[in-house]
């Protein structure tokens, strides 16, 4: 019957070939393949600081009559190190979360122990179907300052390891991000944005325990975030918004009192209304400015830097960088 | 629906919940200011673990989501006029106490003490409404304290201030409770309440 054998990556491992003599004449196979002679004491296969390459199916025959006298599945591993844990609430009041992995693969199977108490009681961590490695827990009583340890526990073959938490119920509450976050320009508005969400699902009773939302925007050409924190409702008007400027907007929620904010939710991008594109038409418009040779001269839109009213007059010397250039050149034209 | 009967009734109510929670709100946040105060003032450690307080009124609940409206109400009222009681024994002791640092956690205190009393009143009014009326406080005093060292006082009075900050956030998402216009905010228990 084979079975399985647990080692550890660099160990040296002696096989012996079931009841066989140390003297009698086997072959080994590892995964199919014979194993050259070099590595055996005797009938004994030793393999020498294993590492993963040399999991696989052994066999041992006797040499000549081809029986089968001994197999086994090796599986080389490592036991496993501290795993980390996480705990979360975010559907308070109704209970928590906890969620697991291996800082390392161990490369062989692992089994998860999880232990949650409460004072004195122990509660119930039911696990989850998917994700794998995550339970849940369901309040049996809240607003407690009765502190939570959870503590837990894997196990392998080759050994095992544990990490505890400990934590108050308040402080590992943590929303799911707003949804449905939705931004649209606001009609004959150059610089308003409506930015409207909903409460994420997972949150069971936004009447009772209302959220409060951190709004965060910036222009995409820019990297500063503007901030608004928002102690109601689930819209807001943006109103210093640069005209003509794409935008991104992200939201965040929290608990009015308790726990911690948000992830921030899924990222939307908008631009806030602009009049008829004239931007759009940028060289045949300054085409036309100058062969009807008007005394004020409109520096092309796609400038960033300067206003309409900063440059004036041919011939002038301008103030902005970019369209000075441009400038002096027509100013030589018209001089 | 009991207690719903008059449309004045029901207004009332619906006043006193929205100021209660603002109220509540309020005291919350004073009550966790007046607790770094308290710890740095009495030189605390603030994550030390106070275990249960005899005569603390705990904030946690069991199947707090089930609680009918006059639970909540009753259970409130009896934990504010505890904590009455209990901040103003931590006053005494408090005012016994020279220097300036002191007057001034003493004025703290008795700022929040105002507060707890102002939101039992509402309690009481609330439960007025319900035609039940509040309980008596015949002998609802806190039971007499065992002979305290300074420290054992000091830390008493930090498990006081934590379980009146964990409540001042119950109450507020219990009057939400009793503000919704549902059967779950009936102050009468009622067939709709299934566990």
């Amino acid at each position: 019957d084979s079975h399985n054998q647990y080692e550890r990556v660099g160990a040296d491992v002696t096989m012996k070939c079931g009841s066989m003599d140390w003297d009698a004449a086997v072959t080994w196979t590892a995964n199919g393949t014979d194993i050259d002679e070099s590595h055996l004491n005797g009938s004994y296969l030793i393999l020498k600081n294993v590492d993963l390459t040399q999991s696989g199916q052994y066999y041992c025959y006797e040499s000549s009559s081809w029986h089968l006298k001994y197999q086994t599945y090796l599986r080389v591993g490592t036991p496993p190190k501290e795993p980390v844990l996480m705990c979360r609430s975010n559907n308070y009041p109704k209970g928590f979360y906890c969620s697991w992995h291996l800082p390392t693969p161990t490369y062989i199977p692992n089994s998860f122990n999880i232990s949650v108490i409460h004072g004195t009681r122990e509660m119930v961590c039911e696990k989850d179907v998917f994700p794998k490695n995550r339970c849940h827990v369901r309040y049996l009583q809240v607003f407690s300052t009765v502190k939570y340890k959870v503590t837990l526990t894997v196990t392998n073959a080759l050994g095992k390891d544990s990490t505890t938490l400990t934590f108050d119920e308040f402080a590992i509450v943590k929303p799911d991000p707003p949804e449905g976050v939705v931004a649209k320009p606001v009609p004959n508005n150059p610089r308003r944005l409506e930015v409207s969400w909903q409460n994420p699902s997972s949150w069971p009773d936004p009447e009772s325990f209302p959220l409060k939302f951190f709004l965060r925007y910036r222009p995409l050409i820019l990297d500063q975030w503007q901030h608004v924190e928002l102690s109601d409702g689930t819209s807001h008007t943006i109103t210093d918004a640069y005209a003509g400027k794409e935008y991104i907007i992200q939201v965040a929620a929290k608990e009015n009192d308790i726990g911690t904010w948000s992830d921030w939710s899924v990222a939307v991008h908008a631009t806030p209304w602009t009049e008829e594109p004239k931007h759009l038409t940028t060289e045949a418009q300054l085409t036309e400015t100058t062969s009807a040779s008007t005394s004020s001269f409109m520096p092309p839109p796609t400038t960033k830097i300067c206003d309409k009213g900063a440059v004036v007059g041919s011939g002038a010397v301008a103030v902005c960088w970019t369209a000075g250039l441009v400038l002096a050149a027509y100013g030589v034209l018209f001089i | 629906m009991a207690a719903a009967g008059s449309p004045s009734a029901t207004l009332r109510r619906r006043d006193l919940c929205s100021r209660g929670i603002r109220l509540a709100g309020k005291m919350r946040s004073d009550v966790v200011d007046l607790l770094d105060a308290y710890v740095e003032q009495q030189g605390l450690d603030a994550s030390a673990s106070v275990a249960a307080v005899e005569g603390v009124p705990a904030a946690a609940a069991e199947r707090w989501d089930e609680q009918t409206g006059t639970q909540r109400l009753l259970e409130n009222l009896a934990a504010y006029r505890a904590f009455r009681a209990l901040l103003g024994q931590m006053l005494e002791e408090q005012q016994e106490q020279l220097g300036e640092a002191d007057a001034a956690l003493g004025r703290a205190l008795a700022a929040v003490l105002l507060q707890v009393s102002a939101f039992a009143y509402h309690l009481e009014e609330l439960l007025r409404l319900e035609s039940r009326g509040p309980p008596s406080e015949e002998g609802a005093g806190p039971p007499p304290l065992p002979h305290l060292s300074l420290f054992e006082r000091k830390l008493r009075g930090l498990g006081v201030l934590r379980e009146l900050a964990q409540w001042a956030v119950r109450s507020a998402r219990d009057l939400r409770q009793l503000a919704k216009p549902s059967p779950g905010s009936s102050l009468a228990p009622s067939p709709a309440d299934s566990p």
